[in-house]
């Protein structure tokens, strides 16, 4: 069990959005605001750790053939659970959200760690799987909120944060958030589903121009360092 | 045909477990959630039509079939109205105003299944939503979107939301006025 790596693989180098390319339906329909970025990204964490747990402590005594199956199950059942919770206690956001928490049960990010890591790993390491391949999901959406928010409304925080009485977070989406320039001289095409694509796919280049670029050095030390051998 | 056996107990015992719990869950938050829905219901009254109480009034539910229930204000504004339709997506609940001129005094969303960031807008707390139902107080029973030759500027990107939206309010205008 290496922590580290999984770390550095959740967040970066596997990154479940923008390396692994799973997850992208919500990302561009709910980055709005900063509101909806850090609630669904925190649902899906605590979905995604659950199910990770779950299914790598059953990894030896479900059958193979009907594994998939068994997976959807107890997937289905962890989002049931938190969109009730979140209905009963954070009803402001389960209506920002509506339908996209109930989609969580086929958000690909969720099945695919199943198969991919937690049947093949231990408990411990399932978990700091789902805790940081959930972090990674969250971070992006949070970058994608701030950056569409600001360009096409000309806000940070909406929902989160709120000025009007003393700075403080509010829980019941009612914050206005911080008016950086005029709601006029935003690029609205932002805020709409088109705007989600283009943000994503800036964000999947900048990504992917970084790994390269970090690969290629890694490549000219270890060649530096053979030369230095011979 | 062992094997089938084997697979379908598994498969059986993990969906009864994770039924059970579920089962327990959906227990213990149903009251919150029943309470988290009235008090979202007495909002909406009291944003489309303010009064000091609400009696329910019977009307003709076969002439009307998309009203839910009509509570006449007690201090003589009008009336709410409670209606279920279609959206674009799934069934949207709302809350429509009516004065005794039969003209709307306001409509508030309570549920609904619209997609996240168009027809959700419909019911938003954001300045995009708040506008757009502005646009119906003072509407008569003839309320329209724009495209079907009304006042009310569609939603961008859920036109069939901001039409359904309109013709519920007119057809909840029309149910208060067949009240006489």
């Amino acid at each position: 069990m290496n922590i580290k790596k999984q770390f550095k693989e959740g967040l970066i180098t596997n990154n479940p959005v923008l390396v692994q390319l799973i997850g992208m339906c919500a990302t561009m329909a709910i980055t709005t605001t900063l509101f909806n970025g850090v609630g669904m990204g925190l649902s899906v964490l605590i979905i995604l750790t659950c199910c990770n747990v779950a299914v790598s402590a059953i990894r030896k005594i479900i059958p193979n053939e009907i594994r998939l199956a068994i997976f959807v199950v107890i997937i289905a059942g962890f989002v049931t659970i938190v969109d009730l919770l979140l209905k009963a206690y954070i009803p402001a956001l389960s209506d920002a959200l509506g339908v996209f928490i109930p989609l969580i049960v086929v958000n690909c990010i969720i099945i695919g760690r199943a198969e991919a890591f937690c049947q093949k790993n231990t408990v411990g390491a399932s978990f700091f799987d789902g805790i940081f391949q959930g972090l990674g999901y969250t971070l992006v959406l949070i970058v994608m909120c701030i950056f569409r928010e600001l360009i096409g409304s000309g806000r940070f925080g909406g929902g989160l944060i709120d000025i009007a009485n003393g700075f403080r977070l509010t829980m019941d989406g009612t914050g206005a958030g911080i008016q950086i320039f005029p709601e006029t001289f935003g690029a609205s095409i932002m805020t709409l589903p088109f705007g989600g694509f283009l943000t994503l796919g800036l964000l999947i280049a900048v990504m992917q121009y970084a790994l390269k670029k970090s690969a290629k050095k890694q490549e000219l030390k270890a060649q530096a360092e053979k030369e230095v051998d011979e | 045909m062992n094997k089938i056996l084997k697979l379908t107990i598994v498969l059986f015992l993990v969906c009864a477990i994770v039924a059970g719990v579920l089962g327990v869950v959906n227990e213990l938050t149903k009251d919150t959630i029943a309470e988290q829905q009235r008090i979202k219901t007495e909002k909406a009254y009291a944003a489309v039509l303010a009064s000091d109480g609400y009696t329910e009034v019977d009307f003709d539910k076969a002439a009307n079939p998309s009203i839910d229930k009509i509570s006449e204000c007690t201090n003589g504004a009008g009336h709410v109205v409670m209606t279920t339709f279609t959206g674009a997506q799934g069934r949207i609940t709302m809350a429509v105003g009516v004065d005794t001129d039969y003209k709307c005094t306001g409509i508030s969303i309570i549920s609904h299944s619209e997609t996240s960031g168009l027809g959700a807008n419909a019911a938003s707390s954001a300045e995009v939503g708040v506008n757009w139902r502005a646009q119906f107080v003072g509407e008569d029973k003839n309320v329209a979107i724009t495209k079907a030759g009304g006042n009310i500027d569609a939603l961008a990107g859920a036109t069939i939301t901001s039409r359904s939206v309109a013709e519920a309010t007119a057809a909840a205008i029309v149910a208060v006025e067949s009240l006489g």
